[in-house]
């Protein structure tokens, strides 16, 4: 992975964290809160996988594998607390 | 030509690191998996218990130690990215940086289990508490294992083992990003949402 896309990532991965804590200030309906903070984890977890783990390049099982996980928990999650 | 091109694409997808290293990942990450959806559940089953223990919580320690671990893992993946160009020395560079941070949220969470502790909070106060204690301590070991891979890792770049076979380094360097990705989901399961 090349150092400008690294740079990106955290970059992005840092604007993301501060976007999700202060999510909670300006999203008053409860269920939307727990979508947009749920998403957020699904895209930091892309990037972390993509990026940071280099699994852009792997072989596509290995990819999906990862990107499943960092889907899944956060969907799971959601259903849980919007139940 | 066409099938040149595609043998040469089948052979640039290599997984980094070691098969090994990834099972073990995806055993840990399933843990880690039960862990959150037993939090999620349970909080469910007692709101009033969990909004009360996450209102004691430090939410500003959280986030310093998402962005610790956020930041240790862009100074690993920089390691990386400098032992694939050869660049040894600023490879350790990027590799103590990276350790740095993770003292720091080291640091942070025993700073935050105190004050809990000096509060009369334990693992046995509630519910919430139990699970609180257990999922965090068990990530906190986890990064205590990652610093010691890290250190490890960092100790064989400086003596020059990454030369032609950089396996090692990758396994090591995805275990530390493991760290950061169950952190990534944590952090506003207990104390965003």
């Amino acid at each position: 992975m090349s150092r400008k896309q690294i740079i990106i990532s955290w970059l992005s991965l840092i604007v993301l964290t501060f976007i999700s804590v202060l999510a909670n200030d300006f999203i008053d309906n409860f269920q939307l809160f727990i979508i947009v903070v749920m998403l957020i984890v699904f895209i930091k977890g892309q990037q972390i996988v993509d990026t940071f783990m280099e699994l852009k390049t792997a072989p596509t099982f290995w990819r999906l594998l990862l990107i499943s996980y960092t889907l899944l928990i956060p969907l799971i999650i959601s259903i849980i607390y919007l139940m | 030509m066409n099938n040149a091109i595609e043998i040469s694409t089948l052979e640039d997808k290599k997984l980094p690191g070691d098969l090994a290293m990834w099972f073990f990942i995806l055993a840990e990450l399933t843990v880690f998996a039960i862990f959150f959806i037993s939090f999620a559940v349970t909080e469910q089953l007692n709101p009033e218990m969990f909004s009360q223990g996450k209102a004691q919580l430090h939410p500003v320690a959280g986030l310093i130690n998402t962005l610790a671990l956020i930041t240790s893992s862009f100074f690993v993946a920089l390691a990386l990215n400098a032992i694939h160009q050869g660049k040894r020395k600023v490879s350790v560079s990027w590799l103590i940086t990276a350790q740095a941070f993770a003292i720091l949220y080291l640091i942070v969470k025993m700073w935050e289990y105190q004050s809990l502790f000096n509060v009369g909070i334990s693992l046995e106060t509630n519910t919430f508490f139990t699970l609180y204690f257990l999922i965090t301590a068990f990530h906190f070991l986890h990064v205590i294992l990652g610093m010691i891979i890290l250190s490890y890792i960092t100790f064989r770049t400086y003596k020059g083992a990454y030369r032609s076979n950089v396996s090692g380094f990758e396994a090591g360097a995805s275990y530390w990003h493991m760290v950061d990705l169950l952190w990534i989901i944590l952090f506003p399961l207990i104390y965003v949402i």
